[in-house]
Protein backbone atom coordinates (compact mmCIF):
# COMPACT_ATOMS: atom_id res chain seq x y z
CA UNK A 1 0.00 0.00 0.00
CA UNK A 2 1.45 3.33 -1.02
CA UNK A 3 2.03 6.15 1.41
CA UNK A 4 -0.33 9.08 1.43
CA UNK A 5 0.92 12.30 -0.17
CA UNK A 6 1.30 13.92 3.22
CA UNK A 7 3.41 11.16 4.71
CA UNK A 8 6.93 12.12 5.64
CA UNK A 9 9.82 10.18 4.28
CA UNK A 10 11.01 7.64 6.88
CA UNK A 11 14.60 8.72 6.55
CA UNK A 12 13.56 12.32 7.04
CA UNK A 13 11.86 11.35 10.27
CA UNK A 14 14.97 9.48 11.32
CA UNK A 15 17.09 12.57 10.87
CA UNK A 16 14.72 14.92 12.65
CA UNK A 17 14.55 12.49 15.55
CA UNK A 18 18.27 12.63 15.92
CA UNK A 19 18.33 16.37 15.67
CA UNK A 20 16.08 16.89 18.64
CA UNK A 21 16.59 14.05 21.04
CA UNK A 22 20.11 13.37 19.91
CA UNK A 23 20.58 10.04 18.19
CA UNK A 24 17.42 8.19 18.85
CA UNK A 25 15.10 6.14 16.76
CA UNK A 26 15.70 5.22 13.18
CA UNK A 27 12.85 4.64 10.80
CA UNK A 28 12.21 1.46 8.88
CA UNK A 29 14.68 2.58 6.23
CA UNK A 30 17.90 4.28 7.17
CA UNK A 31 19.64 4.46 3.81
CA UNK A 32 18.12 7.39 1.90
CA UNK A 33 18.39 11.16 2.51
CA UNK A 34 15.28 13.37 2.65
CA UNK A 35 13.85 14.46 -0.69
CA UNK A 36 12.55 17.91 0.28
CA UNK A 37 13.36 20.88 2.50
CA UNK A 38 11.11 21.08 5.54
CA UNK A 39 10.37 23.94 7.94
CA UNK A 40 8.47 23.70 11.21
CA UNK A 41 7.63 25.80 14.24
CA UNK A 42 5.86 25.17 17.57
CA UNK A 43 4.62 27.41 20.34
CA UNK A 44 4.01 25.71 23.70
CA UNK A 45 2.69 26.82 27.07
CA UNK A 46 3.54 24.86 30.23
CA UNK A 47 1.68 25.79 33.43
CA UNK A 48 1.94 24.13 36.85
CA UNK A 49 -0.97 24.12 39.31
CA UNK A 50 -0.56 26.28 42.40
CA UNK A 51 0.77 24.43 45.45
CA UNK A 52 -2.15 23.57 47.73
CA UNK A 53 -2.40 25.81 50.78
CA UNK A 54 -2.68 22.81 53.12
CA UNK A 55 0.72 21.57 51.94
CA UNK A 56 2.68 24.80 52.28
CA UNK A 57 3.77 27.27 54.90
CA UNK A 58 2.41 30.61 53.84
CA UNK A 59 -0.67 29.43 51.96
CA UNK A 60 -1.27 28.68 48.28
CA UNK A 61 1.66 29.52 46.05
CA UNK A 62 2.00 30.00 42.34
CA UNK A 63 4.48 27.64 40.69
CA UNK A 64 6.33 27.47 37.41
CA UNK A 65 5.17 28.40 33.94
CA UNK A 66 7.11 28.26 30.69
CA UNK A 67 6.54 29.69 27.22
CA UNK A 68 8.51 27.82 24.57
CA UNK A 69 9.07 28.40 20.86
CA UNK A 70 10.70 25.83 18.59
CA UNK A 71 11.97 26.19 15.02
CA UNK A 72 13.12 23.39 12.76
CA UNK A 73 14.84 23.24 9.36
CA UNK A 74 15.73 20.07 7.50
CA UNK A 75 17.41 20.11 4.11
CA UNK A 76 18.97 17.56 1.77
CA UNK A 77 22.52 18.45 0.70
CA UNK A 78 24.09 17.00 -2.47
CA UNK A 79 23.05 13.38 -3.09
CA UNK A 80 23.94 11.67 0.16
CA UNK A 81 23.88 14.29 2.89
CA UNK A 82 21.31 16.15 4.94
CA UNK A 83 21.50 18.88 7.57
CA UNK A 84 19.04 19.76 10.31
CA UNK A 85 19.01 22.92 12.43
CA UNK A 86 16.78 23.24 15.49
CA UNK A 87 16.39 26.26 17.73
CA UNK A 88 14.40 26.32 20.95
CA UNK A 89 13.71 29.38 23.06
CA UNK A 90 12.07 29.31 26.50
CA UNK A 91 10.91 31.95 28.95
CA UNK A 92 10.45 30.61 32.49
CA UNK A 93 8.93 32.29 35.55
CA UNK A 94 7.37 31.38 38.90
CA UNK A 95 8.39 29.81 42.19
CA UNK A 96 9.79 26.36 42.97
CA UNK A 97 10.00 24.36 46.23
CA UNK A 98 12.89 25.60 48.40
CA UNK A 99 12.74 23.06 51.23
CA UNK A 100 10.32 20.95 53.28
CA UNK A 101 9.77 21.62 56.98
CA UNK A 102 7.77 20.02 59.75
CA UNK A 103 4.45 21.60 60.70
CA UNK A 104 3.05 21.76 64.24
CA UNK A 105 0.98 18.63 63.61
CA UNK A 106 4.14 16.78 62.58
CA UNK A 107 3.35 16.61 58.88
CA UNK A 108 5.73 17.90 56.17
CA UNK A 109 4.98 21.20 54.48
CA UNK A 110 6.84 22.84 51.65
CA UNK A 111 8.39 26.29 51.67
CA UNK A 112 8.43 27.85 48.22
CA UNK A 113 11.24 30.01 46.89
CA UNK A 114 9.05 33.07 47.36
CA UNK A 115 10.06 35.73 44.88
CA UNK A 116 9.45 34.84 41.28
CA UNK A 117 12.27 33.17 39.33
CA UNK A 118 12.86 34.63 35.86
CA UNK A 119 15.04 32.86 33.31
CA UNK A 120 15.36 32.33 29.59
CA UNK A 121 16.96 29.44 27.73
CA UNK A 122 18.14 29.23 24.15
CA UNK A 123 19.14 25.92 22.58
CA UNK A 124 20.67 25.50 19.13
CA UNK A 125 21.16 22.04 17.64
CA UNK A 126 22.89 21.22 14.34
CA UNK A 127 22.93 17.72 12.85
CA UNK A 128 24.66 16.54 9.71
CA UNK A 129 23.97 13.09 8.36
CA UNK A 130 25.55 10.95 5.65
CA UNK A 131 23.57 8.21 3.92
CA UNK A 132 25.12 5.14 2.36
CA UNK A 133 23.75 1.97 0.80
CA UNK A 134 22.90 0.18 4.01
CA UNK A 135 22.44 2.94 6.54
CA UNK A 136 23.49 6.37 7.75
CA UNK A 137 25.81 8.12 10.18
CA UNK A 138 25.20 11.42 11.95
CA UNK A 139 27.04 14.07 13.93
CA UNK A 140 25.16 16.38 16.29
CA UNK A 141 26.18 19.48 18.25
CA UNK A 142 23.90 21.15 20.82
CA UNK A 143 24.52 24.40 22.66
CA UNK A 144 22.15 25.40 25.48
CA UNK A 145 22.43 28.72 27.27
CA UNK A 146 20.54 30.03 30.32
CA UNK A 147 21.22 32.85 32.80
CA UNK A 148 22.58 30.27 35.25
CA UNK A 149 23.43 27.21 33.11
CA UNK A 150 25.41 26.49 29.94
CA UNK A 151 25.78 23.17 28.15
CA UNK A 152 27.77 22.03 25.12
CA UNK A 153 27.15 18.51 23.85
CA UNK A 154 28.29 16.45 20.87
CA UNK A 155 27.00 13.09 19.68
CA UNK A 156 27.74 10.50 17.03
CA UNK A 157 25.26 7.92 15.86
CA UNK A 158 24.89 5.33 13.16
CA UNK A 159 22.35 2.91 11.73
CA UNK A 160 22.93 -0.19 9.65
CA UNK A 161 20.33 -2.26 7.79
CA UNK A 162 20.54 -6.04 7.48
CA UNK A 163 20.89 -7.42 3.94
CA UNK A 164 17.17 -8.17 3.70
CA UNK A 165 16.26 -4.78 5.18
CA UNK A 166 14.20 -6.42 7.90
CA UNK A 167 16.40 -5.29 10.76
CA UNK A 168 18.09 -1.98 11.56
CA UNK A 169 20.91 -1.88 14.10
CA UNK A 170 21.63 1.49 15.69
CA UNK A 171 24.15 2.91 18.12
CA UNK A 172 24.96 6.33 19.54
CA UNK A 173 27.41 7.97 21.90
CA UNK A 174 27.37 11.47 23.35
CA UNK A 175 29.27 13.67 25.78
CA UNK A 176 28.53 17.04 27.28
CA UNK A 177 30.22 19.66 29.45
CA UNK A 178 27.82 21.71 31.59
CA UNK A 179 28.58 24.85 33.66
CA UNK A 180 26.36 25.98 36.53
CA UNK A 181 26.40 29.51 37.95
CA UNK A 182 23.28 30.03 40.07
CA UNK A 183 21.62 33.43 40.04
CA UNK A 184 22.04 35.10 43.41
CA UNK A 185 18.74 36.58 44.52
CA UNK A 186 15.74 35.57 46.53
CA UNK A 187 17.18 32.44 48.14
CA UNK A 188 20.74 31.51 49.11
CA UNK A 189 22.28 28.95 46.74
CA UNK A 190 24.45 26.02 47.76
CA UNK A 191 27.20 26.82 45.25
CA UNK A 192 28.46 29.90 43.46
CA UNK A 193 29.90 28.13 40.42
CA UNK A 194 30.34 24.50 39.46
CA UNK A 195 30.21 22.05 36.58
CA UNK A 196 29.29 18.53 35.53
CA UNK A 197 29.88 16.17 32.62
CA UNK A 198 27.48 13.71 31.05
CA UNK A 199 28.57 10.73 28.94
CA UNK A 200 26.13 8.34 27.36
CA UNK A 201 25.92 5.34 25.03
CA UNK A 202 22.97 3.63 23.44
CA UNK A 203 22.39 0.59 21.26
CA UNK A 204 19.15 -0.31 19.58
CA UNK A 205 17.62 -2.72 17.12
CA UNK A 206 14.35 -2.36 15.22
CA UNK A 207 12.76 -5.23 13.36
CA UNK A 208 9.90 -5.55 10.89
CA UNK A 209 7.47 -8.04 12.41
CA UNK A 210 4.93 -8.12 9.57
CA UNK A 211 3.58 -5.91 6.78
CA UNK A 212 1.76 -3.93 9.46
CA UNK A 213 3.94 -4.14 12.55
CA UNK A 214 7.40 -3.16 13.74
CA UNK A 215 9.17 -3.61 17.06
CA UNK A 216 12.30 -2.12 18.61
CA UNK A 217 14.51 -2.62 21.66
CA UNK A 218 17.15 -0.36 23.15
CA UNK A 219 19.68 -0.25 25.96
CA UNK A 220 21.15 3.00 27.25
CA UNK A 221 23.84 3.80 29.78
CA UNK A 222 24.54 7.30 31.12
CA UNK A 223 27.27 8.46 33.47
CA UNK A 224 27.00 11.83 35.21
CA UNK A 225 29.96 13.29 37.04
CA UNK A 226 30.30 16.57 38.93
CA UNK A 227 27.86 18.88 40.70
CA UNK A 228 24.56 16.98 40.50
CA UNK A 229 22.90 18.85 43.39
CA UNK A 230 20.08 21.32 42.75
CA UNK A 231 21.75 24.67 43.57
CA UNK A 232 18.45 26.32 44.56
CA UNK A 233 17.32 23.71 47.13
CA UNK A 234 18.19 24.42 50.77
CA UNK A 235 18.43 20.79 51.89
CA UNK A 236 20.08 19.12 48.93
CA UNK A 237 23.44 17.41 48.74
CA UNK A 238 23.68 14.61 46.19
CA UNK A 239 26.46 12.21 45.24
CA UNK A 240 28.91 13.57 42.66
CA UNK A 241 28.46 10.53 40.39
CA UNK A 242 25.44 8.80 38.93
CA UNK A 243 25.26 5.66 36.78
CA UNK A 244 21.99 5.16 34.93
CA UNK A 245 20.66 2.29 32.82
CA UNK A 246 17.52 2.23 30.73
CA UNK A 247 15.92 -0.58 28.78
CA UNK A 248 13.27 0.47 26.30
CA UNK A 249 11.00 -1.23 23.84
CA UNK A 250 8.39 -0.02 21.38
CA UNK A 251 5.76 -1.45 19.09
CA UNK A 252 3.71 -0.06 16.20
CA UNK A 253 0.75 -1.93 14.74
CA UNK A 254 -1.36 -0.61 11.85
CA UNK A 255 -5.02 -1.62 11.43
CA UNK A 256 -6.61 -1.21 7.99
CA UNK A 257 -9.92 -0.86 9.79
CA UNK A 258 -10.39 1.71 11.21
CA UNK A 259 -7.32 3.13 9.38
CA UNK A 260 -5.32 3.74 12.52
CA UNK A 261 -2.27 2.58 14.41
CA UNK A 262 -1.45 1.59 17.96
CA UNK A 263 1.75 3.12 19.30
CA UNK A 264 3.13 1.53 22.48
CA UNK A 265 6.41 2.31 24.24
CA UNK A 266 7.84 1.10 27.55
CA UNK A 267 10.97 2.03 29.51
CA UNK A 268 12.53 0.55 32.62
CA UNK A 269 15.03 2.85 34.35
CA UNK A 270 17.47 2.00 37.12
CA UNK A 271 20.39 3.86 38.72
CA UNK A 272 22.88 3.64 41.58
CA UNK A 273 21.05 6.32 43.59
CA UNK A 274 18.33 3.76 44.27
CA UNK A 275 15.88 5.25 41.79
CA UNK A 276 13.97 2.82 39.58
CA UNK A 277 11.00 3.58 37.36
CA UNK A 278 8.51 2.18 34.87
CA UNK A 279 7.13 4.30 32.03
CA UNK A 280 4.37 3.19 29.68
CA UNK A 281 3.26 5.36 26.75
CA UNK A 282 0.21 4.45 24.68
CA UNK A 283 -1.23 6.36 21.75
CA UNK A 284 -3.86 5.67 19.13
CA UNK A 285 -3.20 7.37 15.79
CA UNK A 286 -6.55 7.69 14.02
CA UNK A 287 -6.64 8.86 10.40
CA UNK A 288 -9.75 10.80 9.39
CA UNK A 289 -9.58 10.82 5.62
CA UNK A 290 -6.35 11.66 3.84
CA UNK A 291 -5.33 14.80 5.69
CA UNK A 292 -6.50 14.77 9.31
CA UNK A 293 -5.20 12.76 12.25
CA UNK A 294 -6.53 12.53 15.81
CA UNK A 295 -4.09 11.06 18.33
CA UNK A 296 -5.30 10.50 21.91
CA UNK A 297 -2.45 9.46 24.21
CA UNK A 298 -1.97 8.17 27.75
CA UNK A 299 1.19 7.89 29.86
CA UNK A 300 1.77 6.11 33.15
CA UNK A 301 4.92 6.68 35.19
CA UNK A 302 5.99 5.29 38.55
CA UNK A 303 9.30 5.84 40.33
CA UNK A 304 10.88 4.66 43.58
CA UNK A 305 12.64 7.21 45.79
CA UNK A 306 16.39 7.79 45.93
CA UNK A 307 18.26 6.21 48.85
CA UNK A 308 19.02 9.63 50.33
CA UNK A 309 15.55 11.15 49.92
CA UNK A 310 13.52 12.14 52.97
CA UNK A 311 10.75 14.70 53.33
CA UNK A 312 12.54 16.12 56.35
CA UNK A 313 16.13 15.89 55.21
CA UNK A 314 18.73 14.73 57.70
CA UNK A 315 21.50 17.20 56.98
CA UNK A 316 23.94 15.34 59.23
CA UNK A 317 24.16 12.60 56.62
CA UNK A 318 26.69 12.62 53.79
CA UNK A 319 23.96 12.86 51.12
CA UNK A 320 20.41 14.11 51.56
CA UNK A 321 17.58 15.67 49.60
CA UNK A 322 13.94 16.65 50.13
CA UNK A 323 13.42 17.29 46.40
CA UNK A 324 10.02 15.87 45.41
CA UNK A 325 11.53 14.72 42.11
CA UNK A 326 13.54 12.13 44.04
CA UNK A 327 10.52 10.84 46.02
CA UNK A 328 8.30 7.85 45.29
CA UNK A 329 5.24 8.74 43.27
CA UNK A 330 3.05 7.77 40.36
CA UNK A 331 2.00 10.04 37.52
CA UNK A 332 -0.74 9.74 34.93
CA UNK A 333 -0.91 12.06 31.96
CA UNK A 334 -3.07 12.11 28.91
CA UNK A 335 -4.13 14.33 26.11
CA UNK A 336 -4.95 14.76 22.48
CA UNK A 337 -2.89 15.64 19.42
CA UNK A 338 -4.56 16.91 16.25
CA UNK A 339 -2.94 17.39 12.86
CA UNK A 340 -4.44 18.68 9.63
CA UNK A 341 -2.69 19.06 6.28
CA UNK A 342 -3.56 21.73 3.71
CA UNK A 343 -1.44 21.27 0.60
CA UNK A 344 2.19 21.55 1.66
CA UNK A 345 1.18 23.02 5.02
CA UNK A 346 0.35 21.13 8.21
CA UNK A 347 -1.34 22.57 11.31
CA UNK A 348 -1.05 20.78 14.65
CA UNK A 349 -2.25 21.23 18.23
CA UNK A 350 -1.63 19.36 21.48
CA UNK A 351 -3.27 19.50 24.90
CA UNK A 352 -1.93 17.49 27.87
CA UNK A 353 -2.80 17.15 31.57
CA UNK A 354 -0.24 15.63 34.00
CA UNK A 355 -1.19 14.61 37.56
CA UNK A 356 0.83 12.97 40.33
CA UNK A 357 0.02 11.10 43.51
CA UNK A 358 2.15 9.00 45.83
CA UNK A 359 -0.56 6.32 45.98
CA UNK A 360 -0.56 5.84 42.20
CA UNK A 361 2.96 4.43 42.17
CA UNK A 362 4.06 0.81 42.43
CA UNK A 363 6.88 1.77 44.82
CA UNK A 364 6.30 2.65 48.47
CA UNK A 365 7.75 5.72 50.13
CA UNK A 366 7.02 9.02 51.80
CA UNK A 367 4.53 11.32 50.06
CA UNK A 368 6.15 14.62 49.20
CA UNK A 369 3.96 17.72 49.72
CA UNK A 370 5.57 19.31 46.66
CA UNK A 371 4.39 16.91 43.92
CA UNK A 372 3.47 18.79 40.77
CA UNK A 373 0.48 18.77 38.41
CA UNK A 374 0.47 20.72 35.17
CA UNK A 375 -1.20 21.62 31.88
CA UNK A 376 0.64 21.83 28.57
CA UNK A 377 -0.62 23.22 25.26
CA UNK A 378 1.15 23.38 21.94
CA UNK A 379 0.39 24.77 18.48
CA UNK A 380 2.42 24.03 15.38
CA UNK A 381 2.86 24.87 11.72
CA UNK A 382 4.94 22.87 9.22
CA UNK A 383 5.76 23.45 5.57
CA UNK A 384 7.43 21.10 3.13
CA UNK A 385 8.92 22.38 -0.16
CA UNK A 386 7.48 19.71 -2.38
CA UNK B 1 20.25 -12.49 35.14
CA UNK B 2 17.97 -9.61 34.26
CA UNK B 3 20.09 -8.75 31.21
CA UNK B 4 20.08 -12.36 30.09
CA UNK B 5 16.29 -12.42 30.26
CA UNK B 6 16.18 -9.28 28.14
CA UNK B 7 18.48 -10.74 25.48
CA UNK B 8 16.44 -13.92 25.34
CA UNK B 9 13.28 -11.90 24.95
CA UNK B 10 14.83 -9.99 22.06
CA UNK B 11 15.99 -13.18 20.32
CA UNK B 12 12.57 -14.74 20.80
CA UNK B 13 10.85 -11.77 19.20
CA UNK B 14 13.26 -11.54 16.28
CA UNK B 15 12.97 -15.21 15.44
CA UNK B 16 9.18 -14.96 15.21
CA UNK B 17 9.04 -12.37 12.42
CA UNK B 18 7.76 -13.12 8.91
CA UNK B 19 9.80 -11.98 5.90
CA UNK B 20 8.32 -8.83 4.38
CA UNK B 21 9.51 -7.96 0.88
CA UNK B 22 10.55 -4.37 0.11
CA UNK B 23 7.47 -3.79 -2.06
CA UNK B 24 5.26 -4.85 0.85
CA UNK B 25 6.53 -2.16 3.24
CA UNK B 26 4.29 0.75 2.21
CA UNK B 27 2.26 0.64 5.41
CA UNK B 28 5.42 0.67 7.49
CA UNK B 29 6.43 3.96 5.85
CA UNK B 30 3.29 5.72 7.05
CA UNK B 31 3.65 8.59 9.46
CA UNK B 32 1.78 6.79 12.25
CA UNK B 33 4.21 3.84 12.07
CA UNK B 34 7.29 5.97 12.84
CA UNK B 35 8.91 5.87 16.28
CA UNK B 36 8.65 9.64 16.50
CA UNK B 37 5.98 11.00 14.13
CA UNK B 38 6.44 14.53 15.54
CA UNK B 39 10.04 14.99 16.77
CA UNK B 40 9.52 18.55 18.03
CA UNK B 41 6.57 17.45 20.18
CA UNK B 42 8.47 14.38 21.42
CA UNK B 43 11.51 16.48 22.28
CA UNK B 44 9.54 19.01 24.32
CA UNK B 45 7.52 16.35 26.12
CA UNK B 46 10.70 14.46 27.03
CA UNK B 47 12.32 17.64 28.32
CA UNK B 48 9.33 18.45 30.55
CA UNK B 49 9.14 14.90 31.91
CA UNK B 50 12.87 14.68 32.64
CA UNK B 51 12.75 18.00 34.56
CA UNK B 52 9.91 16.77 36.81
CA UNK B 53 10.95 13.15 37.30
CA UNK B 54 14.12 11.37 38.44
CA UNK B 55 14.35 9.26 35.27
CA UNK B 56 15.25 10.37 31.79
CA UNK B 57 16.46 9.13 28.43
CA UNK B 58 16.51 5.60 27.19
CA UNK B 59 15.64 6.48 23.58
CA UNK B 60 19.14 7.43 22.53
CA UNK B 61 22.34 8.89 23.97
CA UNK B 62 21.59 11.41 26.72
CA UNK B 63 23.16 14.61 25.36
CA UNK B 64 23.53 17.72 27.51
CA UNK B 65 21.58 18.94 30.49
CA UNK B 66 19.70 22.10 31.36
CA UNK B 67 18.88 23.98 34.52
CA UNK B 68 15.19 23.27 34.04
CA UNK B 69 13.26 23.32 37.32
Amino acid sequence: MASRPGDKHPALLALTSSALLLPAYQGVRADAPPEFIELGTRYSKYEEDNTQGSKTFGGSSQRYEVDAAQFHLLAPVLDSWAVAVDVQWEDMSGASPWFVGQSLDGGPKVIMSGASIEDTRTEVSVTTRYYYDRGNAGFNYVHSDEDDYESNAVALDGAFNSADGMTTYSAAISTSADDIEPTQGSVPTNTLKDNKDISSAWIGVSRIVSKNAIVRFGLAYTYRDGFLTDPYKKNDRRPSERNEWAFSTGYRQYFFWPDGALQADYRYFDDDWGVASHTLDLAWHQNLGERTQLIPFLRYYSQGEADFFANIADTDKRHYSDDYRLSSFGAVSGGLRVRHEIGNWALSAVGERYETDESWGVYSGQESPALVNYWRYSFGLDYIFR
Amino acid sequence: MKQLAIYLFVLLCLSGCETVQPWERGTLAKREMQWQPDPMETSLQAQVNSSKEASSGGQGAAGGGCGCN
